[in-house]
């Protein structure tokens, strides 16, 4: 086993490499695009974990809504006192929201009332309450918008302000106060927030409803046990903790990129095919090269040793070109068409941003997932290059 | 079933390992029934071209299970965050019942392998290929080997349970415990202290002893004892807790890998110890050198493993 | 130093177009002599040599090297001993016209990793030998057919090789080149290189620094002649 790197067997493979100029590049093109492929997919699914991440922990512990028929309905705010009676809730807030359909966009905002009064359920709107004058709010009917919200009215000319239809018909008109940005996109992108009132108003619904309720408890430990209790005092209502969530979002996730794996591994055989087959059809002025270094002097192990070089150098280049590129078309380019279909509901939503997600795990994991296929790709016709008897050469 | 890309990845390439080791084992039989070096029919050339394929595929992949072997271990690290109750590797890999198995069968494995392309490299170096036979009847044995634990790790993760709920390492590896492995519990820590110290001094006994087969005995005794007491005794004051006794806890970050470098350091020494010996039994005038190479790792090894208790000890002035 | 006993070669074993290549050859050639194999096309000259090299098996006989039975030899091996020991010219040069002189040059040596600056210097001696210091780094392809055959038989010298066999050497050189070639051969002839030519260019049938001609027809000696 020799250790030492061999520059010239290096150089003669970059030759080789450049001598099959179409050759190489098309293998390198089609590799590239398969790594290309994955790394997009692996980024993709990244920053969505991480966004999702985000968003789960800014999800409330236990959220109870009420069930009618099997359906969701608006649940009374009487309830609340009962609830905070259970030992371990620390808090009960009502929420106000629901989802307006925006017709000429095509997509669905979730408009959530919010209060001063109450004590906000999630971190991201208490920061952001404090900076706006609630009462102004109130008082001009006005309402803050996420940027997805913000793009999609402003795309159909509706600068500073949007008029709701109410159930009835009637039109509600409400003015645009500000945009806001919160840490995470996904969640925050197609939010409308506006006074409870308003939102009131504009669903059509009860001063005494809310659309659900959200508990938050002093210890995690307790949480099956208050369910438990909830579901005793109204067997009519549906309890949703932290965890449900997490899990219909993993297996929602999970389900989407298993389709895309299944993809890839299509791909990758494809590609596996189509490399050995590059790799087994063989010119005669290759035959001949090979005659020719066999005739003077290398071993079988040399020009395999040669043909892994040569492997290793297109592997490396395709690596780290598809890498950049992923890169680029995943955080720059906010990858159109992978992500709208990776996030599936995203026609419903407006857009949002991908977080940035890098890590080494990941170049490991594309590693792991491509180099060896390409290698394996060209062990059996390698071989059978180097091993063909040398004495062509003399004819 | 938890198909996340890692453990796709770890499929995939079993997959291309089975394909190519079947491959592999079809070639070898022949050679290892047939070879005749002296004959000169094109059969026997034909088999010596074969010979090239098959130890290139085994080189591909041994050098793809070395990586590998660490990218399972993280991959099991990784999906412990999914499975309730598992904490590292160890739960995961053991809330399977042939989870210990796959582990031991991926260990011999890697052994196995080594030996054999340090078997082929010395065949290599001379052109009556002595060993041709000898490498092939080992490679029909390794190749059985291999397809066992591909299956294992196959059923190992299509059989992972992400509603099951496991034991964590800390229940796994204690005395409580009613695995395979709790009987070694019993050992108490001066005797396991003890043994290790005396295993390595009859290592290094055996080294100015220059004898091949007590070289080799010696070097699996004191991977054995290695192992056993790192779990037992050492492994406690890594995690400065006398009752932790994980043999993986120790690949995380919390504990700077120092696993990593425990684990490559022993499998080196004892690996050149153990393959080199039979080397030379098999042919008397191979190098000496691998004496020296065991010798470093292996004292490596004890050195890192020893730091920690004499360290705890300086700091706290007590033994946990 | 070269030996051949009881050498057999059929092409296309046990199929409808079997050929016997060589029948029964048995030769000896001793370390400093020049040989010239001389015959008809296809009367087996390049199928000697290359069984000489080891570039294939006979299918009988044996052919012996320095006490060393190559043709028993694995392929790996056989690589190995023509890297150490032998330098071909080949009939249509057999370079890649590609790469520079030098590339082509070293390409014997590349396998053992030779040092840098030793090859350096093989390389500048061999060329000023062949005055082709200035073509160096020039491509293969760009030079003249003469020019080529010096950068072949450099590249055949490059290892300093005990045994040089060359295969029709002549076969694309005008009357000139052909003449500048004898003389090189000429030049190379030593105590300790054994140098084999096949051929049928009549140029190589009376020159006198030839120890020996041996003649092949339709695979078997009909004549050796030492002078
Ligand atoms: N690879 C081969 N397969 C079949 N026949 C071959 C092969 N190589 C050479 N021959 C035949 O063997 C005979 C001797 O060829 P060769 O040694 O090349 O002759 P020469 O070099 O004297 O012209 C010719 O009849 C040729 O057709
Ligand atoms: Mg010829």
């Amino acid at each position: 086993m020799e250790s030492k790197i061999n520059h010239f067997m290096i150089g003669f493979a970059i030759s080789s490499i450049l001598r099959r100029g179409v050759k190489s590049f098309f293998t390198l093109f089609i590799f590239t695009s398969l790594i290309f492929l994955l790394s997009s997919i692996l980024f993709i699914s990244n920053s969505i974990k991480a966004e999702l991440g985000f968003t789960l922990k800014s999800l409330p512990e236990i959220t109870i809504q009420k069930l009618q028929a099997g359906r969701h309905t608006n649940i009374g705010i009487n309830r609340i006192d009962k609830l905070l009676e259970f030992h371990g809730v620390v808090s009960a807030i009502p929420r106000t929201w629901g989802y307006y359909y925006f017709e000429k966009a095509g997509v669905n905002f979730s408009v959530v009332g919010i209060d001063s009064f109450d004590k906000q359920y999630k971190n991201s709107f208490e920061s952001f309450v404090e900076d706006v004058d609630f009462d102004e709010l109130s008082k001009n009917s006005s309402m803050i918008v996420g940027v997805g919200v913000k793009k999609a009215l402003n795309d159909n000319y509706y600068k500073d302000y949007f008029n709701f239809v109410k159930p009835d018909g009637e039109l509600q008109k409400v003015t645009i106060a500000s945009t806001f940005k919160s840490s995470t996109s996904l969640e925050s992108n197609d939010i409308i927030l506006m006074p409870r009132d308003m939102v009131l108003d504009i669903f059509g619904m009860n001063e005494n409803e809310a659309t659900d309720i959200v508990l938050s408890v002093a210890n995690p430990e307790e949480i099956p046990t208050i369910i438990e209790k909830i579901r005793n005092l109204y067997p009519d209502t549906r309890v949703i903790t932290q965890n449900d969530l997490r899990v219909s979002y993993q297996n929602i996730f999970d389900y989407k990129s298993g389709m895309f794996l299944a993809l890839f591994i299509i791909s990758a055989f494809t590609f596996f095919m189509i490399v050995y087959d590059k790799a087994s059809g063989l010119s005669s002025e290759e035959k001949k090269e090979i005659g020719i270094l066999k005739a003077i002097g290398w071993k079988i192990d040399d020009i395999l040793k040669e043909k892994f070089y040569e492997a290793f150098i297109i592997s490396f280049l395709a690596f780290l070109s598809a890498i950049i590129l992923a890169l680029f078309f995943v955080y720059t380019l906010e990858a159109p068409l992978i992500k709208d279909i990776f996030i599936g509901y995203s026609r419903l939503k407006p857009t949002f941003d991908l977080p940035f997600v890098f890590d080494f795990q990941t170049v490991f994991l594309l590693f792991f997932l491509t180099i060896p296929l390409y290698l394996a790709a060209i062990i059996i016709p390698s071989w059978r290059v180097a091993s063909m008897d040398a004495d062509e050469v003399m004819r | 079933m938890l198909l996340t890309p890692e453990v796709i990845a770890i499929l995939i390439l079993d997959t291309i390992f089975l394909l190519f080791a079947c491959f592999a084992f079809y070639i070898s039989i022949p050679i290892a029934l047939k070879w005749d070096i002296n004959s000169t029919s094109a059969f026997q050339y034909g088999l010596e071209k074969k010979a090239i394929l098959v130890a290139t595929i085994i080189k591909y992949i041994f050098v793809l299970k070395l990586p590998l072997f660490l990218f399972f271990i993280f991959t099991s690290d990784k999906i412990s965050g999914v499975i309730t109750g598992a904490m590292c590797a160890a739960g995961v890999v053991n809330s399977v019942d042939f989870g210990l198995s796959l582990f031991i069968f991926k260990i011999l494995n890697l052994y196995i392998f080594g030996f054999w392309l340090f078997l082929h490299t010395e065949d290599m170096k001379d052109e009556k290929l002595k060993f041709t036979k000898l490498k092939f009847t080992i490679f029909i044995v390794a190749f059985l080997l291999l397809i066992t634990e591909i299956f294992y790790e196959i059923s190992f993760f299509t059989s992972l349970d992400v509603d099951k709920i496991v034991s964590c390492c800390g229940t796994l590896f204690s005395a409580a415990s009613t695995s395979t492995i709790s009987f070694i519990f019993d050992i108490s820590n001066p005797v396991i202290v003890t043994a290790f110290y005396i295993t390595f001094a009859l290592y290094l006994i055996t080294f100015f002893l220059k004898k091949e087969s007590l070289f080799l005995a010696s070097n699996i005794l004191f991977f054995i004892v290695s192992v056993l007491s790192l779990i037992l005794f050492f492994g406690t004051y890594i995690y400065e807790l006398p009752t932790h006794h994980c043999p993986f806890c120790f690949l995380q970050k919390d504990y700077y890998y120092v696993g990593y470098a425990l684990y490559i350091t022993l499998f080196i020494g004892t690996f050149i110890g153990i393959s080199g010996s039979i080397l030379s039994i098999l042919k008397p005038e191979f190098s000496q050198n691998y004496y020296r190479t065991s010798l470093i790792f292996n004292i490596l090894y004890t050195l890192i493993v020893s730091v920690y208790p004499v360290v705890f000890y300086i700091r706290n002035g007590v033994w946990l | 130093m070269i030996e051949c006993k009881n050498l057999t070669k059929i092409f296309n074993k046990n199929k409808n177009d079997e050929h016997t290549a060589l029948k029964n050859i048995n030769l000896e050639f001793k370390a400093g002599e020049i040989i010239v194999l001389k015959g008809a096309s296809g009367s087996g000259k390049s199928t000697l040599l290359a069984l000489i090299a080891a570039l294939s098996k006979p299918n009988d006989g044996e052919v012996i090297v320095n006490n060393k039975r190559i043709s028993k030899m694995p392929d790996n091996f056989t690589s190995l001993f023509r890297r150490e020991n032998i330098g071909f010219i080949f009939q249509k040069y057999n370079l890649i016209p590609t790469l520079s002189v030098k590339d082509n040059m070293i390409l014997p040596l590349i396998p053992s990793n030779p040092d840098e600056k030793v090859l350096e210097t093989a390389i500048d001696k061999l060329l000023e030998k062949f005055s082709m210091e200035s073509k160096k780094n020039i491509l293969v392809k760009q030079l003249s057919g003469g020019e080529q055959q010096r950068v072949a038989i450099s590249r055949a010298l490059i290892n300093n090789p005990k045994i040089i066999i060359a295969d029709e050497p002549t076969a694309n050189l005008d009357g000139k080149l052909s003449l500048d070639f004898i003389k090189i051969i000429e030049q190379l002839k030593n105590a300790s290189t054994t140098i084999v030519i096949a051929t049928h260019d009549p140029l190589f049938f009376d020159l006198d620094f030839v120890d020996k001609i041996v003649e092949l027809k339709n695979g078997e000696v009909i004549d050796v002649i030492n002078s």
